[in-house]
């Protein structure tokens, strides 16, 4: 044991103040959520049913849709990610002049950082009309019998919108986990692949393989962003209660069902309860996602280390 | 023969799919930078510089500046020296279990939603104080910013080498003077990249401060536990409106929100490449 000196003095209770504030953020939502959890049981994650009513003994809270909306959203949005992130990162270690080269990082890091609402506000005003007009209502027109295009696009706020924006917003993030993995394979390997006559493709191919790890923890990082995303989704989704395939119909996710629904719970005797308890599936969910991301990552790179 | 052109096909195939897998990935954000200078600069010219100074009610988002303004600050003034401790803290113990789970909690921390720290910031704030305010939206802001510190503290202190540590202490120091008054100054800049980086990220937050600030543009905000209001959150509420008059005023306030997150972020991050100890 060593001794506690003035250094230890004055930062422990600033690390003690950080996991403080995590445990009572984590202590607050079981807490808050217990009600529901005694009034509706499993229920409130496994049923599909909004009834807000004046009178306490009707109210009846279950969050399946919105969880539903929640992962369906994320997929779609890490289907967009995984292509583009992967392939902006070959592009910008392999191929891409210096000078280009800079521009893109710089370019991606700003993506990253933007403020979400002027996500938000392209996503509404730019992205949900031309989608509807350009994507999904020639789609139904053609394709209405597959299940995912089942649902005519009545007003362009749609799971699809909401997928598509999280995508383009988690990309950056999915790109720097897997820039950083990709410029960190050995240079030999790289000549060893074209030392045996390997086209560009195939030694990509090769090389891809090594960082394997490193893309898949990038990826589950990115659904953990895109789970978590708020305003961005709430202005695009259309916020309403469904549980359909189809991605051109709206839908809600579990964040912005409390940006939306949050402001006037009060009215309501279950409705907060049910709501923490929403919250709560959100940070179990984040924790335990961000947790394997980051063990994947670590351990990757603690092999390559070797 | 035959086999080696598939080859070359596919390769070119290749390529191009990169290259232009690699423009969609960030033509958005040229296209939303185009997007807001475009709409935006309509708006604001349209009500002139009352724009940037008057009330909501005369047609501006003065308050909602002077919001974000106030709630960047002093979210820094309670988020940055308890960060820069924590981050030091995990530099100087990178291999104990407390450190090992700081750095773990950080992590989680960058990447945990935003929304759910307003939530809980209306529990134990707002609701004991009675009101929104201006001390709930900053401390909320605050958990945001700390991580981002913390880890470009720790991350700039592990680049110094390592003589300069042992020079430090060869001098008889206490640790706690060589760490804060020897290292610390020579990661200063890496440090102050992770505070401004930290500060223009908080300054562009919406879901925190969903349920702690309450939203206040038409008048300019008084005292610190009363109402306030911030750009992000106007926007939020100003694209929810069904009035095409309030569209256009949204596209403006995005406008300056954007000049501000552009004006802040990109020097930093065209400095970041000199950062070398």
């Amino acid at each position: 044991m060593r001794k506690i000196d003035a250094f230890d003095l004055l930062t422990s209770p600033a690390v003690i103040t950080v996991f403080a504030i995590f445990i009572w953020m984590l202590f607050v939502y079981l807490m808050k959520s217990i009600p529901a959890f005694h009034r509706y049981g499993l229920d409130l994650y496994f049923a599909n049913i909004w009834n807000a009513t004046e009178d306490p003994s009707r109210e009846q809270y279950g969050l399946l849709s919105p969880i539903f909306g929640s992962i369906y959203t994320s997929l779609i949005a890490i289907g967009i990610a995984l292509p583009l992130s992967i392939s902006y990162s070959i592009f910008v270690i392999d191929y891409a002049p210096k000078r280009i080269k800079n521009i893109l990082i710089i370019t991606s890091d700003v993506m990253a950082g933007l403020p979400t609402i002027i996500y938000g506000i392209w996503g509404a005003f730019f992205l949900v009309p031309t989608l509807k007009d350009s994507f999904m209502e020639p789609v139904y027109e053609r394709l209405s019998f597959v299940p995912i295009f089942s649902t005519e696009p009545i007003s362009g706020f749609s799971i699809m919108a909401a997928g598509v924006l999280l995508g383009i917003m988690v990309t950056p993030f999915a790109s720097a986990v897997i820039r950083e993995a990709y410029q960190m394979v050995p240079f030999k390997y790289k000549e060893s692949a074209y030392a045996l006559g390997l086209t560009r493709y195939e030694s990509t191919k090769l090389l891809l393989g090594y960082i394997k790890p490193a893309i898949n923890s990038g990826i589950i990082l990115a659904f953990g962003r895109a789970i978590g995303e708020t305003v961005a989704v709430s202005l695009v989704v259309g916020n309403s209660f469904n549980l359909g395939a189809s991605m051109f119909s709206p839908g809600y996710t579990v964040s912005s069902l409390i940006s939306n629904q949050f402001g006037n719970a009060f009215i309501y005797e279950h409705m907060t309860s049910a709501l923490y308890a929403a919250g709560l599936f959100l940070f179990v969910i984040g924790l335990i996602v961000n947790l394997i991301g980051l063990y994947v990552l670590r351990r990757w790179k603690k092999n390559v280390g070797l | 023969m035959w086999a080696f052109n598939l080859r070359g096909v596919k390769d070119l195939v290749f390529l191009s799919t990169i290259a232009v897998l690699t423009a969609l990935a960030i033509l958005p954000l040229l296209h939303i930078i185009y997007m807001v200078f475009s709409n935006g600069i309509g708006a604001i010219m349209d009500t002139g510089p009352i724009f940037i100074t008057g009330t909501l009610g005369e047609g501006g988002i003065g308050p909602a500046i002077v919001g974000t303004l106030m709630l960047t600050f002093l979210s820094s003034l309670i988020g940055i020296p308890i960060a820069f401790a924590v981050g030091i803290y995990a530099y100087e113990y990178p291999d104990s279990k407390i450190g090992k789970a700081t750095t773990t909690l950080l992590q989680i921390m960058l990447e945990f939603p935003t929304v759910l720290v307003g939530l809980f910031v209306m529990q134990v704030l707002v609701i004991p104080m009675g009101s929104y305010s201006a001390i709930a939206g900053a401390f909320a802001l605050a958990i945001i910013m700390m991580p981002y510190v913390a880890v470009y503290t720790k991350e700039s202190m592990s680049q110094i080498p390592f003589t300069f540590r042992e020079a430090a202490f060869s001098l008889g120091t206490k640790r706690f003077r060589a760490l804060f008054q020897v290292l610390a100054p020579i990661a200063k800049r890496g440090i102050l990249t992770g505070v401004l980086i930290s500060m223009a990220k908080v300054a562009g937050e919406t879901a925190p401060l969903l349920f702690t600030v309450g939203g206040l543009y038409q008048t300019y905000p008084d005292g610190l536990d009363s109402p306030i209001g911030a750009i992000p959150l106007l926007i939020y509420t100003l694209v929810q409106s069904p009035n095409p008059a309030d569209h256009a005023m949204a596209w403006g306030a995005a406008l300056v929100l954007l000049v501000i997150f552009l004006g802040a972020f990109i020097p930093i991050r065209m400095s970041l490449k000199e950062v070398k100890l």
